[in-house]
């Protein structure tokens, strides 16, 4: 029924994620856009949908407009279940994200939100200690360091091909430094968490990088998990614990088949 | 130094501009997935600003890293302070330019509109 206006139309309808209907938004609450457009709630049922009208003509996905939907799905998120949708979803009007998205899949979106009911999403970011996790790569491989005597006396321009197997090597000893730290992390939250996965490694030395789905009252408990692993790594990782947070990393296997 | 958790309350959510890069660019339910004909193509301008893992660049980097560093407790005694101090100032101004290029490029990016995915 709109398909044919959808390339002349001005405003698209954006949309945020998918909530129970009793959500009620904050009257200042900002969204995306420039300047920052009012959120709005568009129900059916049981379930609704957090929406802004947004120019069609501006180029989107300024930083703003990023930290903007994470901040009102993560502060969602806090409080009810929300079906986070990737950032830069848009649909043509109110109407048909009430009928297409909402209506359309309505079992689906109440099924997936009450598995949801009071899990909330944590992020565990552990970065390497340039200088301390090299010298631990040195002082487990004779071979690296013989690489490192035999290469540090060349100047820039010489030994090319050795220092690329040299860095290699330690890429690969970091690699395998990762493979270990993310599974001890990951043993430690098991318990507290009803899933993690492993996000791929954003940097070269990254030590962890997981996201996991807990319950909300858990989070002291996977705070402290985290904490103690932290201070047994003091000064060789650095970490840090992000959340709550919607949770963007355990829904994107609901999606249904074709 | 002690534990560097970050703490629940202060920024919360998902942090930073590179955190939230990292939690919503490519990531959250999929709408087309569900809705067909409506779904509106929003052009980004964003673009995907994480690092590449594994390159010849990366091992270039880590051989110079490694190579500046000062290892007094296990070879001879007697380098310079200076070099130490260099080797220590190079690791975390390299790190933290790393965690800053994120929002850099970004930015850069967002300025040149015109300008898609460069690399």
């Amino acid at each position: 029924m709109i398909s044919d206006t959808e390339t002349a139309q001005d405003t698209v309808t954006y949309v945020y994620g998918i909530v129970p209907a009793d959500v009620e938004t904050e009257p200042n609450a900002r969204g995306v856009g420039d300047p920052p457009s009012p959120v709005e709630i568009i129900r059916h049922g049981d379930i609704a949908a957090l929406v802004s009208e947004i120019s069609a003509a501006r180029p989107f996905g300024r930083p703003e407009d990023l930290t903007a939907h994470a901040r009102l799905l993560d502060a969602v998120a806090a409080v009810v279940p929300v079906l986070p949708l990737r950032f830069g979803s848009g649909m043509t009007n109110r109407d048909v994200v009430a009928v297409e998205l909402l209506a359309n899949n309505y079992d689906d979106f109440l099924a997936i939100l009450r598995e949801l009911e009071g899990m909330t999403q944590f992020v565990v970011t552990g970065r390497y200690v340039e200088e301390v996790i090299l010298k631990e790569v040195l002082a487990d491989s004779p071979q690296m360091s013989r690489l490192r005597e035999r290469t540090r006396k060349l100047s820039e321009n010489e030994g090319r091909d050795e220092k690329i197997v040299l860095g290699e090597g330690i890429n690969k000893a970091i690699g395998l430094k990762r493979i270990a730290d993310t599974g001890a992390m990951r043993d430690a939250l098991e318990p507290l968490c009803a899933e993690i996965t492993e996000r791929e490694a954003a940097h070269e030395l990254d030590a962890v990088n997981l996201a996991c789905l807990g319950e909300t009252g858990k989070r002291g408990a996977i705070r402290d998990a985290v904490e103690e692993f932290a201070n047994r790594h003091e000064g060789r990782i650095e970490l840090r614990l992000l959340g709550p947070m919607a949770p963007y990393d355990f829904v994107m296997a609901q999606e249904p088949q074709d | 130094m002690t534990a560097a958790v970050e703490p629940y309350g202060g920024r919360g959510g998902s942090g930073g501009l590179a955190d939230v890069i990292d939690s919503i660019l490519d990531k959250g339910l999929v709408i087309d997935a569900f809705v067909r004909v409506s779904v509106v193509g929003i052009e980004l301008v964003t673009i995907d600003a994480r690092i590449v893992v594994a390159s010849v660049d990366t091992y270039l980097q880590f051989a110079e890293a490694v190579n500046r560093l000062d290892l007094s407790s296990t070879e001879k005694k007697g380098l310079p302070q200076l070099l130490d101090d260099m080797a220590e100032g190079g690791a975390k101004s390299k790190t933290k330019g790393a965690i800053e290029g994120v929002g850099e490029s970004l930015r850069e990016s967002l300025q040149d509109t015109e300008k898609n995915e460069g690399d």
